[in-house]
This record gives structure tokens, sequence and C-alpha cells, in this order.
């Protein structure tokens, strides 16, 4: 395809008829960028290897703009099922790739899409191995969905889990908060702010490979707060584990922009979705050097402690305000209702 | 053998010198027996001539003591006993508890009168009390009422208290808060590091009454709570306590020394003079026009031409009040929005910046409550309660059913207050106040707790807001869970629509009745934010009639406290010229396309008020709740209706046209209409819709609730409006505003759908 052709092309239910025009889409797009030994077998599955036990998570993107300041569904995709495989404390080593598009997307968007799909795979250090495409008629989808599953080796030294966790535990978080969601809202609204706010969308695996290397049982739990934010994500964990977590709103790390767009908007950032922040619940005693360690990474140089585990208020997450009174947060329920009279 | 009779009373009986009162007359007429209190109220055994004993009987219905409040009573015969006295006998509490609780009484005139007089042995100890007055539900840990039930119990009577408690003619008959200077409560003065000032009662209030008019800050541990106190007449003290207490405008309430003094400065007529000197003793808001003093009242009530006022209900502020020549600053001591402190570890960790002195004392508050307000408006005198708490809570009287089945309604957001309905009785706690902040939180959901064990009783449903987001539907939900008994939401206006009717006993009629709840937010059926409401209610079956047209919702919880939002709103012109001294080019780009594409809309009449406010330059950012609203009614002066016109009609096709409104408004306020004019003609339009409304529904009864019928002028030209044509019902123990809507949840489920077999 030369440019030309992609600039007019777009995609049609014959590319989704597994004919010659499927076959046709697969080799010069999808085997053309993702070619590797497994994938190019182009069996109806790929036959992988584990040593130990494995982890697995599976997503699907539905994001709406595609493109968007700071990235698009394409590597939003990729970044974001490694890194609940990441969350899990495994190392993420293989991905699934199934598409549904609508007809009439641009060839060219397309093959954008798969393109950073490849990128986003190979900075994160996974392999794409199996895949599917579909097309549904016009009306039926929104220009393209993304169904990623991905696989990772459970790290040798992880033991992530909720019930480990302790009162004293810190609660450590890699970057800037809000800005994903702050990115998509500004794009699909066409607010404009004084600089573009971009969207966080990175993986986090390797960051949490190091972590897991240097503090391995010491950290207790690995969350990343995407859909409903850090307060659902919180609000979640603190009905789990039976004791109560203390936040201070002043230690969040949040970028002015962000801040001032959700100022404006009326909207709380704590509820607001993030891509590539992860929130560590770690034993007081590694605490500082876990975070000095975090920061000296690039994906961690904003990080902060926000918190801690508490026996105060179990099940409860109170979060100290700026002016100094203390508030209760609860999860994120449908939307952001106003409550005041 | 004499004949023998059983009595028994119900209702507020208990703590109000019910049993002495009793025995005393018992004594007068020649009637042996015996009195107690159990868990249901007052039981006799009352020996002598039938004729007597029914005399005896009658004349305790008919003249109970001041303080107490007689639900039910009951004679029955039974077997002859003879007795050879009339005693009072110790509570036989056996079962559950069945009877009112029993709020705070102000301070009575007699012991007032002791505490200010030198050769009394009382002079000057503020926790003076007797059998009619004095603290109740904030030292009650359980009922029945007796001294080990509350805070009183760690203090012994002295041998002179125990013996008036004994004696029968004394008005300390069984007073179960008896205490003197030297078996009773200690008071201590502290500067803000805690190092003791000053424990001489004799001169500690002078040294207190001293330290105010030299600009100091004291927060006073009163009977309910701390209050925060300043000279009234120094605006440096004032603003200070403003910028400490992070309340920069917010009105405060000011206390004076004596009726006598008010009634030099301000005009006070007899309804407010009489609520001013009641047991319950809350503010009231009066009207500050032609006030006669060098009070700072910009600094007190900025932008207001009311004042909120109280005399000295307790012994403390008896007790200070002797010093004062000008009246003084009386806020809760708390800091912007958290529950009023009540603890002396408490107070010096949350308010030691913002006083200077403290005056505390060793008597625990168990029931922390704010001081009540209500309002008369001041042209035809309706009453308004703005806050319930201190002497009302936590005891409803009005028109309850019984059986209603053990409810438990979780009540607002902002406001919140919890109704139980655990035996025959309904209670309605104090106001609890905003569950966004987590001590409030605390307090409420510690407040179900009470509830739930002073009666022994476990609810068999939980009724809640339908706000998915409200703390307290969110608590209902963890509590049914907990409990595994059925949860039941209902939908905010209807809640608030249920508690007028329930508080006028209108759910048997079967005319139609009008229900007209206006406030600011309330979530709808429909998904979106309702507060402009019109409803039918006749026999059981309550419907949404009618409403403000819908426009845009912006912004969240900030439209509710921006008012500029709401112009930008309903304002059609988004290029109108004022926007930009409202908004940076900035927020007017982005909510420019907010409101393109929004989905969000309301029909809240609160953020009408709230447009006009901004339109009109009175505010364009709340400092405090309802802020524009408030300014705008105190901007105007009187009016005669008939020099008024109307912005908009009701239309046939039920809806109030939003839009036309404004319109109309806003061509008014181009042509240069003078602003009091404006406000006037709005207020007008809104009475109009009203009564014009229930005419297009065929009812002769209007029935008011929701924050927006706080607005007294509205009121006023409400009522000479309907004058002869329509009946009005408003909210009448309780405040328009969301502290009905727990009460409102328990009625409308108890009339409106249980019936329907939910
Ligand atoms: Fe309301
Ligand atoms: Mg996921
Ligand atoms: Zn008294
Ligand atoms: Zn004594």
């Amino acid at each position: 395809m030369d440019d030309k052709e992609r600039k007019e092309l777009t995609i049609n239910l014959g590319h989704g008829s597994g004919g010659i025009m499927t076959r046709d889409l697969l080799d010069k797009v999808i085997f053309s960028t993702f070619d590797n030994p497994l994938l190019n077998k182009k069996h109806d599955g790929s036959i992988v290897k584990f040593e130990t036990e494995i982890a697995i998570s599976t997503d699907s993107f539905v994001v709406s703009p595609i493109f968007f300041k700071g990235g698009n569904i394409g590597e939003l995709a990729v970044n974001g099922t490694v890194n609940d495989v990441a969350m899990c404390g495994a190392v993420p080593k293989y991905l699934s790739l199934a598409f549904i598009v609508e007809e009439g997307l641009k060839m060219d968007e397309f093959i954008r899409i798969v393109h950073s799909v490849k990128r986003a795979a190979d900075e994160s250090g996974v392999q794409i191995i199996t895949g599917d495409t579909k097309v549904v008629e016009r009306g039926k989808g929104d220009k393209i969905f993304i169904n990623t599953t991905g696989i990772g080796a459970v790290h040798p030294r992880a033991k992530i889990d909720a019930d480990n966790i302790k009162a004293g535990d810190r609660i450590i978080i890699n970057g800037n908060i809000a800005q994903h969601g702050m990115a998509i809202m500004s794009e699909r609204e066409g607010l404009e702010f004084e600089s573009a706010i971009k969207s966080d969308t990175t993986n986090i695996n390797h960051l949490v490979s190091k972590l897991l290397d240097t503090f391995g049982e010491d950290i207790h739990l690995f969350r990343d707060p995407t859909r409903g934010g850090m307060a659902s994500v919180l609000s979640e964990i603190a009905s789990d584990i039976g004791l109560g977590i203390k936040i201070f709103e002043k230690d969040f790390p949040l970028e002015k922009q962000v801040a001032a767009a959700c100022e404006i908007l009326g909207l709380d950032p704590l509820y607001v979705a993030n891509e590539g922040v992860f929130i560590s619940i770690v034993d007081e005693k590694i605490a500082d050097d876990f975070l000095s360690f975090m920061q000296k990474d690039p994906k961690g140089e904003n990080a902060k402690c926000v918190g801690y585990i508490t026996k105060e208020h179990p099940h409860k997450v109170v979060m100290q305000s700026f002016i100094g009174g203390t508030r209760m947060v609860s999860p994120l329920i449908g939307e952001q209702l106003p409550r005041i009279c | 053998m004499p004949d023998t009779y059983k009595i028994l009373f119900n209702g507020q009986v208990q703590g109000v010198g019910f049993r002495p009162h009793v025995s005393k007359l018992a004594r007068k007429m020649n009637i042996t027996g015996t009195v107690s209190n159990n868990e249901e109220g007052v039981i006799l055994m009352a020996s002598g001539v039938a004729d007597k004993v029914l005399e005896f009987y009658h004349k305790l219905v008919k003249n109970p003591p001041p303080a107490a409040r007689i639900n039910g009573h009951e004679i029955m015969k039974v077997k002859s006993v003879a007795f050879d006295t009339f005693d009072i006998v110790p509570s036989s509490a056996k079962g559950k508890l069945n009877l009112a609780l029993t709020p705070d009484f102000g301070i009575c005139p007699s012991c007032s009168e002791e505490i200010s007089n030198p050769d009394n042995r009382r002079y000057n100890y503020p926790f003076t009390t007797c059998v009619n007055c004095g603290p109740r539900w904030s030292l009650t840990n359980t009922f029945p009422f007796e001294r080990a039930h509350t805070s009183m119990a760690g203090f012994l009577m002295c041998p002179a208290c125990q013996s008036e408690y004994e004696d029968p003619k004394d008005r300390r008959f069984h007073s179960q808060t008896n205490s003197c200077p030297n078996c009773g409560v200690q008071l201590e003065l502290t500067d803000n590091k805690g190092a003791v000032i000053n424990l001489d009662t004799d001169l500690l209030f002078e040294e207190l009454s001293d330290l105010i008019s030299i600009g100091k800050i004291i927060a006073i541990k009163n009977t309910g709570g701390y209050l925060l106190c300043c000279d009234a007449a120094n605006p440096e003290v004032i603003q200070r306590l403003r910028r400490l207490k992070r309340r920069p405008k917010k009105p405060f309430a000011i206390l004076y020394p004596s009726l006598d003094l008010l009634k030099e400065q301000l005009v006070v007529n007899d309804l407010q003079s009489q609520e001013l000197m009641s047991t319950e003793r809350p503010i009231v808001i009066l009207s500050s026009k032609g006030l006669k003093s060098g009070l700072a009242v910009d600094d007190l009530a900025p932008g207001l031409s009311q004042l909120g006022v109280m005399l000295p209900y307790s012994g403390i502020l008896v007790l200070l009040s002797k010093g004062l020549k000008q009246p003084i600053v009386a806020t809760s001591g708390n800091i912007h929005g958290s529950p009023i402190i009540s603890g002396k570890e408490q107070s010096m960790a949350l308010i030691s910046d913002v006083a200077d002195y403290f005056l505390h004392h060793n008597l625990n508050i168990v029931n922390a409550q704010d001081d009540s307000v209500v309002k008369y408006s001041f042209k035809h005198g309706q009453k308004i309660t703005f806050r319930r708490s201190r002497g009302f809570a936590p005891n409803y009287f009005d028109h309850v059913k019984k059986n209603m089945g053990k409810i438990l309604a979780l009540g607002g957001h902002l406001k919140s207050t919890i109704a139980y309905t655990p035996n025959d009785y309904l209670y309605i706690s104090q106001y609890l106040g905003n569950l966004d902040h987590f001590e409030v939180y605390k307090r409420f959901t510690e407040t179900t707790t009470v509830f739930r064990r002073i009666f022994q009783e476990e609810p068999h449903c939980i009724l809640t807001d339908k706000h998915p987001g409200y703390l307290s539907s969110q608590y209902g939900e963890e509590l049914s869970k907990n409990l595994k008994v059925p949860l039941y939401r209902i939908q905010h206006h209807r809640a608030h629509f249920a508690s007028v009717l329930g508080e006028n006993n209108l759910f048997a009629s079967s005319d139609a009745i009008l229900g007209v709840i206006w406030d600011g937010t309330g979530y709808g059926d429909d998904g979106q934010i309702w507060g402009g409401e019109f409803f039918t209610y006749r026999s059981g079956e309550m419907k949404r009639s009618a409403y403000f047209d819908y426009f845009e919702w912006l912004a969240g919880d900030k439209m509710s406290k921006e008012p500029r939002l709401s112009l930008f709103s309903l304002h059609k012109d988004e290029k109108a010229t004022f926007f930009k001294d409202k908004f940076s080019a900035k927020e007017l780009a982005i909510y420019d396309s907010v409101k393109r594409s929004n989905i969000l809309k309301t029909s809240s009449v609160g953020r009408i008020f709230d447009a006009v406010a901004s339109l009109l330059n009175y505010c364009d950012v709340n400092s405090y709740e309802g802020e524009g609203a408030i300014l705008l009614e105190n901007a105007v002066n009187d009016y005669e209706l008939s020099q008024l016109k109307v912005y908009v009609h009701a239309g046939e096709d039920c809806k109030i046209h939003t839009h036309i409104l404004w319109e109309n408004l806003y061509k008014d306020f181009n042509n240069g209409v003078e602003k009091e004019k404006i406000i006037l003609n709005f207020l007008y339009t809104l009475a109009t819709v009203i009564t014009e409304m229930a005419v297009l529904s065929g009812s002769q009864k209007i029935a008011m609730s929701g924050g927006v019928f706080q607005n007294t002028v509205l009121i006023d030209m409400l009522k000479e409006l309907s004058k002869n044509r329509f009946e009005l019902f408003f909210n009448r123990n309780l405040a328009p505003n969301d502290e009905n809507i727990s009460y409102g949840q328990l009625m409308y489920f108890v009339h409106c759908m249980s019936k329907k077999g939910v």
C-alpha cells in the first residue's frame, strides 16, 4: 500500500469476511508489523512454555476518541494489559490482540494504531503471539475496539496478596494522577487549556520488575487506578482488607495544568482515570527506600507516599484535605453527580 | 379499704419534674401510693376515696409540670392496696424503652435568680438546675432519665443537695441533675496552651467578660458543646475569628445579655420574644434594620439586614452575661463544617489556634448539639425553622401514627438527620451536618448506633435517598446488609413533600393537595437534578405534576457553590459582556464547550436564585451555602404587590418556562430597572406561579417544602396572594431544608409505599 492508497482506503465488511481481503489485510498490516516466529506460524493459536506460575489478564479497550494527546487506543490496549499483568507481580511476556473494527475506519488510522501497538509491545518487551480481526457494520461499533490478553511469569520474589497488608503499611504512587482522564475529556469536549494535557499511558512493567527484584515480599500490593481513579481503587482495597486507609490530599502528585482543569470542571482528581500510574502498598520499614528507588526511575520521578494503612475507621478511606478537615472518600458511582444543595 | 388505681402517663414525662409534681399534689390531696419512672413513662399507684383519686388524675392531666408533654394517659382500678404515705420509688424499667426522650431545657427564672444572688449558696454556680430546667439529652447515656444514666453519675450529691433531693417541698425534689458548688461541676479558665488562669468561679466570669472586652476570643464549653465568643462591637476581633475559623462571610449569631438590652437595640415583636424566652431557647433571626448600638453589623452579617440573636440559656451564659454591657458573638466551636466540639482534648487539638482562652468544665457532653435557629417572616409572622437541634431534638410529637413498624430513615447528605420509629414514638436526631466531613459522618453513624442501643431495637427496614452518592445512602446499604433488612430508596423531593404532609397531618386528606418542592438539588427519578417540582397528592398517591423547564447542570458540585455558573447556564448569550467580569477567558472557553455537549439537566429553583444573584452582582461565588439567595432576600425592603409584575406564568403544559422567565427578567436588567425591583418581581413571579399551578391542578391546599422556602419574603408574598383563596402549609417543627428528609422518607414510606405491599 502506498501512502495515497492508505489515505483513501477505508476498512469495509470485506476485510472481515475471512476471504482474500482479510488475508491481504493481515499479511500487509498485521503479520508484517509483528513479524515473530510464534505468530508467523499463522496457526489458530500459539504454544509457549512456562516453568513457573503464570499470571493472565484480559481487557477490552473502547476509548473515544481513539487518538488523543499522549497516545492512541493501540498503545493503550498494550499498556493496559501489560500493566495489569505486572500488578499481579508478574513479568508480562506474551499478548493476544483482537480488533473489532467498525466499517468505515480509515485504513491509515488502522495502520497507525497497529504500529503503535507494535511500538508499545516492543517497549514493554512482550510479543504478540495470537490475534483476531473482525469488521462490524457501520453503527455497530465506535471506530475500533481492541481486546488484549496478557500472560506473564510470576516474579520469583513476588508475594502480592491483599491479606499481607497490615496497619502501618505505606501507600506509594509512582506519578502524577488524573492525566489520562483529563486528556481524554479535553480531547472529547474540545476543551482548550494553556498547554495540552497528555495522557500518561505507558508501560510500568519494567519498573515493577525492578521493584520486585529489590523489595520482594515487602511489597504487599500493586494496583493500577484506571477507571474510577484513585478513590475507587483505594475504597475497594479498604473494603477488602478490613483496615482503614488514611491519605493526604496535599501529597498527591498532580500536574498544575491538570489540577486547574479539574478545578474548572468541578471534578475531583481522585476520581479521574489514570493509565501509567500504580499504587504500591509496602511494609513501613522499606517505605523510604522504596520511594527513593522509585524516584530514580524515569517512570517514578514524581513518586510520593500519599498515606498509610490504619486500624482506625476499618473499611473506610479517609482523606486529610488541604484545608485541614477530613473527609470520607467513597468509590465513584456512575458519574460525579452533584450532592450539594 | 381505700380504692386503688393504677395511672399511666406517657410522652415527655421524664426529667421534667413529673414525679415530684405528682407526689406534691398527692400529699396535698391526702392520696397515698407510689410513683415511678418506667420504660413507658410514669406509673402511679394511687389509693384514696374514689372521687378524690379521679380528681387527682384529672388535675395531673390538665396541669402537668411546665416542661412535660403528655401524649397519652390511662387510669384503671386495681386490687385495693393500703399505703402509708405517697412516695417516689426508684425506676422500674423491665422492658424496652417506650417513651419520649427528654431534650435540653433553658435555665428557669428561679435558678437564674439563685446564681445571681450573692446570698444564695449557688451564687455563681453555672450548673444550677432544677426539675424544670437544665440539660438533659446532651447528658444522656440511656433512659429512664435517672442520674445514673447521665454524665451526672460521676458527681455525688453533698448532704445539702441530697436533702433538697429528698424534700418534697423543694424545687429540686428528685431533680436528677442536682448539684452545687460543693459537689458539682468544676470550671477551669485556661489560656490556649492549657495553662490554668483561674479556677475561682467568683472571679472567673468577671475575668471572662474583661478578656472579651479587650478583644480576646474565648472558647466556652457550654451545655451542648463549645462556643466561640468575642466582642460583637469589635470589627478586628470578628475578622480575626472569621479568618481563623475559615468562615469569611457566613453570619455569626450573637448573645444578648438580656431581653431588655435586646429590646433597646432591635425591634422585637411578641412572637419573637416568646420564642427567645421559650424553654428551647433557640437563636431567633431578627431584622437588623434600625439597630441602635455600636455593633459591627457588617462584620457580623456581611451584606445582610438581619441578625441571629439568642439570650443566655444556660447558667454559664447567664453568669457570663452579668459582666457584659453589649452583646457578644456566640458561634459553634468548630472549624469550617466539622461538628461542634464537645471534649476538652478535642478543643485543645482543634481550636487552640482560634481561641485565646478556654473555659472548660468536667461535665461530659454525650450528645453534642448546635443551637437551634428559627425565624418569623417579618411581615406576616410565619415561623420557619432553620436548624432543629438543642431544645427540640430528639423528640417529635406531632401527628405520630401508631404501629408504623421499626423504620430507620437516614435522610440526606448535606444537612443530615436520622429518624427512627423503634416503638410508639418517632425520634428525629438533632441536625448532624455535612457528611462529607468525616467527623460528621462518624457522628451520624454513632447517632444511629445510639438510637439502636437506647431502644434496644433493630430496624425492620432502612430508608435512604435515591441519590447513590449520598454517604447516608451508602451507609444505609452497609447497614441493610449487616442487619439483613430491606432497604428502600426514596426520591428526594417526594420525601420533602411527605415531610410537610406529615407535619400537617394531611395524608388522610381526600382533597387534592399541591406540593411545591423547591430546593438546590436532588436526584430525580429520571436521573436529572430536580429542584423546581410540583406534585399533587391525593389519598396515598403522589404524582409529579409539573416542574421548571430543564436547563444545563454544569461542573458538578461546583455549580452549587458558584452562582456565576447558574448565570452562565441560564443566559443564552455566552458573549454577554458581563461574563468577562465573572470568568477568565480560559474558563469561558471551557464552559462554553461544556455547555454545548452537556447531558445533565436541572429544574432547580435554587440555581435560578443563584443566577439572579450573579446577574445582579450580589454574588458570583458563594462563601457559604445559599449565600447568593440570602443576599437577594436581604436586599429587599418593603413591597406593594400591586406594584410588581410577573416574568412568567405557569404553562398549561405543566411546565414553568424557565427561559421565558429568564428572558423577561434579563430585559428588565438590561433596561436598567433597579435591582431591588427585579428581585421583588422575581419573588412575586415565583409566588404567582404557585397559585396559578394550584388553580391548574384544582387544589385548594398548597404545601411547601425544600430549602427555597427559607426565603421569608417569598413566603410573605405567597401569604398575601393566597389570602381567602388557598390554604397554605409549611413545615412546622422541622426545617424546610434537607433536615426534614429523614422524616419525609419515613412518612413517604408509611403513607405512600407500604400500602402498596412493598
Ligand atoms: Fe432538598
Ligand atoms: Mg484490566
Ligand atoms: Zn430551674
Ligand atoms: Zn451539693
